[in-house]
């Protein structure tokens, strides 16, 4: 025995996490109610449960919101609270800025900005707000068992119990992560409910897990985010729907993937019961999917093609259906769903054959980004489905197809697609000689610049024009060939040396549609399996309920 | 969600706007008022004769819009947040309870006159649509004399954008912006250089002036005009009355922040759409209305509406 060791057994306390929290639960006693905060104690219970310069993590990720919880906290008093260091997915309702507006909060560690994201960089350029920095959903969660761990997390469930067990229901979404991060270091959780009742549906979050319950005014807010109204898909998203699936998903055999938000995937999704069929590779492609229960995947899952399909969220209206359908989605004891974008991320990012997406800019190496002038939008989780990740191993036959070369070590890579008409709205270039990103990046000083997705993770890119096999390229001069000979009119199509295209198309470096079979006349809405939601509601027997604002009937 | 009461600029003006005011006890009392302050009768403003007057144009869009937000006021229909482009930012700071109406009228009718006296020839606007802000600039950037001096001016949508500073310049420019695509470049019909740096000695007269008014920390948030930002300190809202008219109006950027901030319907204070068309392509999400379309009972009843919508 080494007297020196002894002597700091004796004096260091290896509890002072845990003392701390006793210390904090046992001054808001006088508030609380048991386990239950008393709706109208709320901010004098976080008055008390805080102290300055926590790390507090606020669940508010692009779908499901902690408004009664972002609310109280923004109407806590500064003087009591103050420099709390915000974790959040998602900055996307206003008071999620006021909280730093009236200086309860000063530093911002987020995934995703979309909604408020002038703001932000705003409220950075006024240094009314402390970057910490800019995640992808994955690394954020990561972050929380490492160096992020939260002192306090802030979050919403559907319901309680008189135990705490939650019921999160189709929205569990992200909130186990963020209680597993906080709960078993020592941290207080506190969940918003709409509503606390007997006995629970089934339990999500286990009552152990948790410290104080709060009945919400109202419930937490939800948006139907993955609704895409067949009505506006157009002629020209229908022949890159069509392109895609003859092109990349019948050509690599495609069988897991995820899908982007867009008009164009859900053209994709709506093409597989009728162009997909007609081809005959139904059972062939599109089997397994990570995927929100996008509407529009309704007639695919219900014409047999769909063996199963894992949610990072819910989707408003989807919830009967989905009940009803236990062999494709992952549902509970309830019946209804099971979500978690923790555990979608990550299969999304390692275990797909394919992600395709769409961008707002694309450079001549294929780098893409949303960002746009003034605006820090961040990342959300395309960049980690959009990229290759290099250490997976188990191989598939999409996977091994994209190996270019015959090397002992060669090794297969996953399908990121990106697919783009040429110009969007307001007749703005999609391709361009240079990122608005690079320049956001270097106002709002940045480490590095805001790239969605980078260009050499980039196998394939689909416009209006034809498909670029990027993946197929020798050299950065032949990559940049491929994406310009379908880049059409934009500054860099213009670029394009067009006594080239011939020799990319024999080389296979590009395909137009008549070179996979495709008539561009034959790009018709009539295709559609659904040409509107009252369709997609006929697909699901009635099962499928979309919310007011989808119903035009 | 929220509502923000825009008011409109120069170029929204038409002839007989304050005789078509809707009918309102508070249009008429803010009339009057107007008349008080000016010592004359404001209803003579508003001839297609008296509106060439650059004076006449600003001090009638002031009353315009001060007088139907105050209609929409008394029928219980509150802003909670602010804009005006140019000009309409002093309605804005009325209507947000930061300067009284009485003093923003000489104030305006300052304003027109220094306006007029910097460049009485050779000076004025142009307007470019359907290329973004960096490409115009560049072009700016490179094709620009000494002599013939042009600047960007308002940026009022990601595509529309005026440009400030001498005719011959402004014609060169706009040339070279069809040539590179522009759906649409011509001059305006303005006679001032206005939202640039030509103006600088007006914006110091104007600060002097408004130095000697009493401001008042604002009811709700005003967004400015040259930073873009969403004020509640009284003294930056003087200060962006002031420099405004020597800075470009950020207008799609301070609607944007609006809108961020919660804000889901617009109301554009009479005359005309100008800002109702601009929000309603800018926020497909939000509702745009204008009360020379709408009158004041129907937009009056969207406000309430509004209010109690999550």
């Amino acid at each position: 025995m080494h007297p020196v060791n002894q002597r700091s057994r004796q004096e260091k306390s290896w509890t002072t996490r845990r003392d701390a929290k006793a210390e904090r639960l046992a001054r808001a006693a006088r508030v609380t109610k048991g386990r239950v905060i008393p709706t109208d104690n709320i901010v004098e219970a976080l008055e008390l449960l805080l102290i300055p310069g926590d790390r507090v993590v606020l669940e508010g990720n692009n779908q499901k919101q902690a408004t009664f919880l972002s609310k109280a906290l923004a109407r806590v008093d500064p003087g009591k609270v103050n420099r709390l260091h915000m974790i959040m997915s998602s900055i996307s309702r206003p008071e999620h800025l006021d909280i730093f507006e009236k200086g309860i909060a000063e530093t911002i560690d987020f995934s995703y900005a979309g909604p408020q994201s002038l703001r932000v960089a705003q409220m950075l350029e006024d240094g009314k707000l402390k970057m910490g920095d800019i995640h992808t959903y994955l690394e954020l969660y990561g972050r929380l068992f490492v160096d992020l761990i939260p002192s306090v997390a802030l979050i919403a469930a559907d319901k309680a119990d008189g135990a705490g067990n939650l019921y999160t229901g189709p929205n569990t979404e992200e909130t186990p992560v963020l209680v597993e991060a906080t709960a078993f270091r020592d941290g207080i959780v506190i969940a918003q409910v709409n509503e606390l009742v007997d006995e629970l549906p089934r339990v999500d979050i286990p009552g152990s897990w948790i410290d104080f319950i709060v009945v919400a005014d109202n419930p937490y807010q939800l948006e139907p985010l993955f609704t895409r109204d067949p009505r506006h898909i157009t002629d020209i998203q229908i022949l890159m729907a069509m392109m895609a699936i003859r092109g990349i998903y019948e050509r690599h055999q495609v069988q897991s993937l995820n899908h982007g938000i867009g008009y164009n995937t859900a053209a994709i999704e709506l093409l597989l019961p009728t162009y997909g069929e007609s081809l005959g590779l139904r059972g062939k492609i599109c089997k397994h999917w990570v995927l929100n229960p996008h509407p529009t995947l309704i007639p695919a899952i219900e014409s047999g093609w769909v063996e199963s399909v894992y949610c990072f969220g819910g989707e408003v209206g989807m919830e009967k259906y989905i009940a009803a359908r236990p062999d494709v989605f992952f549902t509970g004891r309830d019946g209804s769903l099971r979500s978690n974008r923790a555990f979608s991320q990550v299969a999304g990012q390692y275990a797909v054959d394919l992600f395709i997406g769409s961008t707002l800019q694309m450079d001549r190496d294929g780098n893409s980004s949303t960002v746009t002038a003034g605006r820090l939008a961040g990342f959300g989780g395309a960049p980690n489905m959009g990229h290759d990740p290099r250490g997976r191993r188990h191989s598939s036959p999409a996977w091994l197809n994209m190996m270019t070369s015959d090397d002992p070590l060669a090794r297969g890579r996953k399908l990121v697609v990106q697919m783009v008409e040429t110009f969007q709205k307001a007749n703005r270039p999609v391709f361009v000689e240079s990122l608005d990103a690079l320049h956001v990046g270097q106002e709002a000083g940045l480490a590095t610049s805001p790239v969605m997705i980078y260009g050499e993770d980039v196998t394939h890119v689909v416009t209006e024009e034809g498909i670029a096999y990027l993946y197929r390229a020798n050299s950065l001069e032949e990559r940049r060939q491929a994406i310009a000979a379908i880049a059409g009119v934009t500054p860099i199509g213009l670029e394009h040396d067009s006594t080239r295209t011939e020799q990319l198309r024999r080389d296979g470096l590009i395909a137009f549609p008549e070179d996979l079979g495709i008539r561009r006349t034959d790009a018709k809405r009539s295709l559609l399996a659904a040409k509107s939601v009252e369709d997609l509601v006929d697909w699901s027997g009635g099962l499928y309920e979309p919310p007011a604002r989808f119903r035009s009937w | 969600m929220s509502t923000a009461f825009l008011f409109p600029g120069q170029g929204s003006q038409q002839p007989g706007m304050l005789h078509n005011l809707p009918r309102h006890p508070a249009v008429a009392e803010t009339l009057d008022e107007a008349s008080e302050a000016l010592n004359e009768n404001i209803l003579v403003w508003d001839s297609k004769e008296a509106l060439t007057s650059t004076v006449a144009v600003q001090v009638a869009l002031l009353v315009a819009g001060v007088a139907a937000a105050r209609a929409l006021v008394a029928e219980g229909a509150q802003p909670d947040m602010a804009a005006g482009h140019s000009v309409g930012a002093f309605g804005a700071a009325v209507v947000a309870n930061v300067m009284h109406f009485r003093d923003a009228v000489p104030l305006v009718k300052l304003r027109g006159e220094l306006m007029e006296k910097a460049y009485p020839q050779g000076y004025g606007m142009g307007v470019v649509v359907g290329i973004q802000e960096r490409k115009l600039a560049t072009i700016v950037e490179k094709h620009v004399t000494n002599d013939a001096p042009v600047f960007i001016a308002n940026r009022n949508s990601p595509d529309q954008i005026t440009i400030s500073g001498s005719i011959r310049g402004i014609e060169r420019i706009l040339a070279l912006a069809r040539k590179e695509g522009a759906r649409k470049a011509e001059l305006l019909k303005v006679k001032v250089p206005s939202h640039c740096r030509l103006l600088q000695s007006v914006s110091a007269e104007l600060a002097a002036a408004l130095k000697t008014i009493p401001f008042r920390r604002p009811d709700i948030p005003y967004a400015g005009n040259r930073t873009a930002r969403a004020l509640l300190d009284p003294e930056a809202i003087r200060e962006d009355l002031a420099l405004g008219i020597s800075h470009p109006v950020r207008w799609h950027e301070a609607t944007s922040l609006l809108f961020e901030m919660g804000a889901r319907l617009f109301i554009e204070m009479p005359p005309g759409r100008v800002l109702t068309d601009l929000a309603r392509q800018a926020f497909p999400a939000a509702r745009a209305v204008s009360v020379s379309d709408s009158g004041i009972k129907t937009s009056s009843i969207l406000v309430k509406r509004e209010k109690t919508m999550e």
